[in-house]
C-alpha cells in the first residue's frame, strides 16, 4: 500500500524520469553514438537509483541493470532507452497502485483512505 | 618553431630582457667593427652566426643548414651606414634587417638569435639535462659568441645531450621564446602595411625586392611597423609546440580511414597508418603527448608504429602506469581485415620494459573470438594488457572530441573495462 510520502515521491521521479528523456531524446536525434557527459550521467544516475528504490525487484525493467557505468561510456540513445523502460515500468507501478473512487475519479491507493487525485492507466487512456 | 627574439624583449622576465640587450649588443657589435675598419671581422662573425645546427629549429630534415655568403653579410653590414638611423643608434630590434636584405627570412633571424646567446643555452642545456636525466657526453661545440672578447670563439669543449646517431651535440631551447614565425615579420609588412601605391606602378607585379629597397630609402614607414608591433605585444604569445588538428579535419580523416580498403592494395596501409597516426595524436592530446610515429628501438631492429608519452595527467593514464609501468604508451596500427596470431605476438615484443606491459591494436575490425582469448590468455599468464581500437572507436572518438561531452581518452579507458571484464577475476 502507498503512503502520501511515497506517492509525492513517485510523481517528483516521473516528473524528472520524463525531463531527462525529453533532454536526451533531442540529443539522441541529433547525435545518438556521443557520450552523455559526467555531470548529466550523475544525475541521471541518481533518479535511476531512487526509482530502483521505489520499484523494488517486481517492478524495476532489467534485473541485471541498476546504473550505468560512467566508464562504459553510455551514449545518449542508450540513455534515452533506458529512461523510456523505467517510464513504462513506473507507469506500470501506477496503473497497479490507482482505484477508481466512489465518486468516478482514479484515485491512488493510499494506507490511510485518503483520495489523491491520479490519471487514469496509461492503457485505459488510450 | 623559430625563436623569436621579439618574446624576449616583451619578456617580463629580467633575465630575458637582459639577453635580448646582450643579443642586440652583439648584433650592433658588428655594425662598430664594420664602420671601425674592422670590414672583414664583422662579415666573418656574421657568416658564423647565420647557422646554428646546435639548436636545430627548422625544416631541414638533417639540422643542418648553409650559412649566409659573404655577400648577404656585407649586404647587412651596409645597413648601419646606408640607413642613417641605424648609423647613428644601431639596431632596436635587429629582426628589422628582414626589411632591407632579400633572403633574410624567420629562420635566420632564429639562428642570429641563438648564436649571440649560445653561452646561456649551453648553461640552460646541461641544467635541464641534468634535472631530467639527460645523458651528457663530452663533445665539441664549433663555435660561440664571447660577449667579453665580442668574437667568437671557436672549438668550444662542453658536456653537452649529443645525436646518439651523428654525436653531434644538441642545444635546448626555453619553450617560452618559440613561435612559428617573428612577430615583426616581413611578410605581414609586406601584406598589410607597406605603401603599395608608393612602391609599385599600376599593374605591376609586387615584387618582394621592390619593397627591400624602398625601404632603405623610407626608414619611417619600417619605423611605423615596429612601434605598432611594439604597441601591440600584449597580444605576441609563443606558439604551443602541437596544435591538435580542426574538428572538420579529423571528420574528413574518420572519413578516409572508413573508406579506405584493409590490406596493402594501392599503399592502403601506408595511409591508414598516416591517417590514423594524425587523427590520434590530436584526439588524445594533451593527455597523452609527444606522439612519434615510426619510432625504432635502440637496437633499430623493431619499429614501433606510434609510440605517446605518458604524463599521467588523467586518472586513467596514471593507473596504466602504475599496473602496467606503461612510461610510454605503444600503438601498433594495422590495416588487415582479420588481426592474426602474429599480429598480437608483434605488439607484445614491444611491451618491454620501457615501455610498460600496457599495447593498443589500432585496427579495422573489433578481434575474432579466438584472438580475443589470445589476449586474454596474455594477461592471465603475463598481465600484459592489449586492447584493440577499431573504426567504430575511432569514430567515437572523433563524435566526443567534437561534442567535447567526454574526452576522447575515455574511449580507450571503455575499451579497457570491456577488456578486463573477459579477463578471470
Amino acid at each position: 500500500m502507498l503512503t502520501r510520502k511515497k506517492v509525492d515521491h513517485f510523481e517528483k521521479l516521473t516528473g524528472q524520469l520524463t525531463g531527462i528523456h525529453d533532454e536526451l531524446s533531442a540529443l539522441a536525434k541529433k547525435t545518438p553514438n556521443d557520450a552523455v557527459n559526467l555531470f548529466k550521467l550523475k544525475f541521471v544516475n541518481a533518479v535511476l537509483t531512487q526509482c530502483n528504490e521505489l520499484l523494488g525487484s517486481d517492478y524495476r525493467p532489467f534485473g541485471d541493470f541498476k546504473e550505468f557505468d560512467a566508464d562504459t561510456l553510455p551514449s545518449n540513445s542508450d540513455v534515452t532507452f533506458i529512461a523510456s523502460q523505467y517510464l513504462q515500468a513506473l507507469e506500470k507501478f501506477r496503473s497497479d497502485n490507482v482505484i477508481q473512487s466512489k465518486t468516478g475519479w482514479w484515485v491512488y491507493a493510499v494506507k490511510d483512505g485518503e483520495e489523491i487525485r491520479a490519471a487514469p492507466p496509461a492503457k485505459l487512456e488510450r | 618553431m623559430y625563436v623569436d627574439p621579439f618574446l624576449l624583449w616583451k619578456s617580463p622576465s629580467q633575465q630575458d630582457k637582459a639577453l635580448h640587450l646582450a643579443m642586440l649588443n652583439s648584433f650592433n657589435h658588428l655594425g662598430f667593427l664594420a664602420k671601425s675598419g674592422k670590414a672583414e671581422e664583422a662579415i666573418s662573425q656574421l657568416v658564423l652566426a647565420s647557422e646554428c645546427d646546435e639548436v636545430g629549429l627548422g625544416v631541414s630534415a638533417r639540422r643542418e643548414g648553409r650559412r649566409i655568403g659573404r655577400e648577404q653579410a656585407q649586404e647587412i653590414l651596409d645597413l648601419f651606414r646606408s640607413v642613417p638611423e641605424y648609423d647613428q643608434r644601431g639596431f632596436h630590434h635587429f629582426e628589422e634587417i628582414q626589411f632591407y636584405v632579400d633572403g633574410i627570412s624567420k629562420d635566420r633571424i632564429s639562428d642570429f638569435s641563438c648564436n649571440f646567446i649560445k653561452s646561456f643555452l649551453i648553461d640552460f642545456t646541461i641544467d635541464q639535462s641534468e634535472a631530467l636525466g639527460i645523458p651528457l657526453s663530452d663533445c665539441v661545440v664549433s663555435s660561440y659568441y664571447d660577449p667579453e672578447r665580442h668574437s667568437f670563439i671557436s672549438d668550444f669543449p662542453a658536456r653537452l645531450p649529443v645525436n646518439p646517431d651523428t654525436g653531434f651535440p644538441l642545444l635546448l631551447v626555453p619553450k617560452r621564446w618559440l613561435r612559428f614565425g617573428p612577430w615583426i615579420s616581413f611578410e605581414e609588412y609586406f601584406k598589410a602595411y607597406c605603401p603599395r601605391d608608393e612602391i609599385f606602378n599600376p599593374g605591376e607585379p609586387p615584387e618582394r625586392v621592390r619593397v627591400l629597397n624602398y625601404n632603405r630609402n623610407h626608414y619611417g614607414v619600417v619605423e611605423t611597423y615596429i612601434r605598432e608591433k611594439e604597441r601591440t605585444a600584449a597580444d605576441c604569445h609563443t606558439d604551443p609546440l602541437f596544435t591538435q588538428i580542426p574538428v572538420l579535419s579529423a571528420k574528413r580523416k574518420i572519413k578516409q580511414i572508413e573508406n579506405l580498403p584493409s590490406g596493402n592494395v594501392a599503399a592502403a596501409d601506408r595511409r591508414y597508418e598516416e591517417t590514423a597516426v594524425q587523427l590520434l595524436s590530436s584526439l588524445l592530446y594533451p593527455h597523452l603527448d609527444f606522439a612519434s610515429a615510426q619510432s625504432r628501438t635502440d637496437s633499430g631492429v623493431q619499429i614501433r608504429d606510434l609510440i605517446f608519452y605518458n604524463n599521467r595527467s588523467h586518472p586513467f593514464l596514471a593507473e596504466l602506469f602504475a599496473e602496467y609501468g606503461s612510461k610510454q604508451l605503444v600503438m601498433e596500427l594495422k590495416n588487415v581485415r582479420d588481426i592474426e596470431r602474429e599480429h598480437i605476438n608483434q605488439l607484445n615484443r614491444y611491451m618491454a620494459d620501457e615501455l610498460g606491459r600496457f599495447g593498443v591494436l589500432v585496427t579495422r575490425h573489433e578481434l575474432n573470438r579466438a584472438r580475443r582469448q589470445n589476449a586474454v590468455d596474455l594477461w592471465s599468464g603475463q598481465r600484459k594488457c592489449i586492447i584493440t581500437v577499431t573504426d567504430v572507436d575511432l569514430g567515437q572518438m572523433v563524435e566526443l572530441f567534437e561534442s567535447k561531452q567526454r574526452s576522447p581518452l575515455d574511449v580507450l579507458k571503455k575499451k579497457y573495462v570491456e577488456f578486463r571484464r573477459d579477463c578471470p577475476a
